[in-house]
């Protein structure tokens, strides 16, 4: 039991790091499909760059350089060139992909995946009995994550600037008539993202393992985007659907090592937050159409 | 004419910048360029069964990319091509499974069927979830893409399993000779025919049928198609049962044709490149048959580079994503010049 709850946390934590990245981006109007690239790109500039210079804040450091350079320029494109920002998002992630296995061959000759000389901090150290010997698997950000939580939502919910991103993304014509610049909101939105990939990249490469592989986020990015529209566009909510996403995927982990327990199949289990996330979506479109019919 | 130059340009302008980005990613990370052009070259067209290769590619490729132009025309952002390419695979492994005996005359036409119905069914979901309930279809494909690779991944190991296969692949098993429409290779006279008749089917629907016509103007000014007294609701519909039509359609012809079996995590890839392809052959069919043949033959390129050079196949998909980021973007120069066009 014990264990199962650390694994959902350790399973959720990256979600929830990129979900509330992404939300910033989301909130102010970008479908930021690219979350799934900047993650990638997070992870292993953190394993390659961490492991090279022997330091993982370090790494961890490059790897937020180079996400702000890379949001810097999804924004470009969207923005200042009006490029489509679902084809420009999808180029991102396929640009991180090919570029990580690319950059993890030619610069640390390894083909497929590598071990990363550096790792997170685990605070709680020392093969203790009972529930500690679980809580010890938790990185040093996992534990931090309440306060990115409240950080976040503070951000978001009490700042103006979170204000502005809201208005930005609700309703643009008021909020550039009371006078936020929009592109310069809209801009700093994408680089918080950004920024917030880098670390959730950094929990999935350095947090409970210490590798980097091809590809390693597999579709998680695209999950996280899917835990904000579950989560309402909140940050509270987003955080909780993050857990509940983590949570499915445990099970369906444990439906795998306890199989013949239960006739479900595994892959119906890790189902289950995808469709619950359909149908979440439409119950709001269809309330939403309702609100709009009733206000006009 | 001066049209089609600037749009030529504007579409060749960002495939040679991104080709340009990473061949100095490639050098400055010390590659030979002679050697990547030189594998390129071979890998795509050269070598002996290389042009095949392209061919094998560009004929997925081409197919899925008609039904993205289609979605793409009427504004629609179906990107679940990937999910839609498994359900149509598997629509046409179950029926060649289980008739096994039967006239390949009726089980290969039925097949075809079967995965025509599975894509088109699998995208009307979420066709279905954006006119009635209006949710966001780029998160439903999204979610319907994974929902569509579990639900393979649980035919391929449950249902439909191979005992024969070892490893990490898991697959239904093999479709019987006779019902196939080419060997390994992935080409063949029927192929490239039925590939013909999808290209002819998507330039009469897109430039020769009223649909065609209605889902322009719902595509570029929907509130001009709702004062029309245009049935919205019933364009966007056909519009999904078409993307998802011509995207089973291709995966039914992968099972038929080159893998001869569904297999899971099988061309990962495949649905998001020919949304880059439908964007390069400016959203019409014969120019997305033409990007089909250059992206079949990067694809080829990709998968035969690593024998000859010692560039990593990953190098290329970076051009991809260079090229779908740079595509859509409208350069500063080029806005000033029609800018200035339309002024004088």
């Amino acid at each position: 039991m014990e264990q199962f709850v650390v694994t959902t946390i350790r399973l959720s934590a990256p979600l929830i790091f990129a979900g509330l990245g992404g939300l910033f981006s989301v909130r102010a109007g970008i479908f930021h499909i690219g979350i799934e690239g900047l993650m990638l790109a997070g992870a292993f500039v953190t394993v390659g760059f961490g492991s090279a210079i022997g330091s993982v804040w370090l790494g961890i450091a490059g790897a937020i350089a180079v996400n702000l350079l890379l949001s810097y320029v999804y924004w470009l494109l969207i923005d200042r060139f009006k490029a489509d920002m679902i084809i420009t998002g999808l180029g991102l992630t396929t640009l991180c992909v090919g570029g990580s296995a690319f950059l993890m061959n030619a610069l640390f000759n390894r083909r497929g995946s590598m071990t990363s000389a550096v790792r997170l901090p685990q605070p709680v150290v020392g093969p203790q009995e009972g529930i500690l010997a679980y809580v010890s698997e938790l990185s040093i950000l996992a534990w931090l994550l309440p306060l990115f939580v409240f950080i976040v939502w503070l951000i978001l919910r009490r700042s103006r600037l979170g204000l502005h991103i809201a208005a930005v993304g609700e309703y643009p014509y008021a909020a550039e008539a009371a006078g936020v610049d929009i592109s310069r909101t809209k801009l700093i939105a994408m680089l918080i993202t950004g920024l917030c990939c880098a670390l959730a990249g950094a929990e999935l490469s350095v947090g409970g393992l210490a590798a980097f592989s091809e590809n390693m986020t597999n579709g998680r990015g695209f999950i996280a985007l899917a835990a904000i529209l579950f989560g309402s566009l909140e940050p509270i909510r987003t955080t909780l659907a993050g857990l509940f996403f983590g949570l499915a995927n445990a099970v369906g982990i444990n439906s795998q090592i306890y199989a013949g327990e239960s006739n479900i199949p595994r892959q119906f289990i890790l189902m289950i937050p995808f469709i619950a996330t359909m149908i979440f979506v439409a119950l709001r479109g269809v309330l939403s159409q309702r609100r709009i019919s009733q206000g006009a | 004419m001066s049209r089609w130059i600037a749009a030529g340009i504007r579409i060749a302008s960002p495939i040679a910048i991104a080709f340009a980005l990473g061949f100095i990613l490639f050098a400055a990370t010390g590659y030979d360029i002679a050697e990547v052009v030189n594998g390129l070259w071979q890998g795509a067209i050269a070598a002996p069964g290389s042009l095949e290769q392209s061919v094998r590619w560009a004929i997925p490729l081409a197919i899925i990319s008609f039904g993205i132009v289609i979605t793409l025309r009427t504004g629609e952002f179906n990107i679940g091509a990937q999910g839609q390419i498994l359900l149509g695979g598997f629509g046409a492994a179950s029926v060649a499974l289980l008739l096994p005996g039967w006239s390949p005359l009726l089980v290969i036409p039925l097949a075809l069927l079967a995965g025509v119905i599975g894509g088109a069914l699998w995208s009307a979901i979420a066709g279905v979830l954006k006119v009635w309930f209006n949710a966001d279809e780029v998160i439903n494909t999204l979610m319907l893409n994974f929902i569509a690779a579990l639900l393979i991944q649980w035919v391929t190991t449950g249902p439909l399993k191979d005992d024969a296969t070892r490893g990490e692949t898991a697959s239904t098993p093999r479709v019987a000779d006779v019902f196939r429409l080419s060997d390994g290779t992935g080409v063949s006279l029927e192929l490239i025919a039925i590939v013909v008749i999808a290209a002819a089917l998507a330039w009469i629907i897109i430039e020769r049928s009223p649909f065609g016509l209605k889902s322009k103007l719902v595509g570029s000014s929907p509130r001009v198609a709702a004062w029309q007294g245009l049935q919205i609701k019933r364009i966007h519909i056909t519009t999904y049962l078409l993307t998802g039509a011509f995207a089973g359609l291709a995966g039914a012809l992968e099972v038929l044709g080159p893998s001869a079996r569904l297999v899971t995590g099988a061309t990962p890839t495949l649905g998001f490149t020919a949304i880059v392809v439908a964007i390069v052959g400016m959203l019409r069919a014969p120019g997305a048959l033409a990007a089909a043949l250059f992206f079949g033959g990067l694809q080829a390129a990709i998968l035969f580079l690593p024998i000859v050079s010692r560039l990593p196949s990953s190098g290329l998909r970076i051009i991809e994503g260079l090229v779908a980021l740079l595509i859509t973007a409208q350069f500063i120069w080029l806005r000033r010049r029609r800018n200035r066009r339309r002024q004088s």
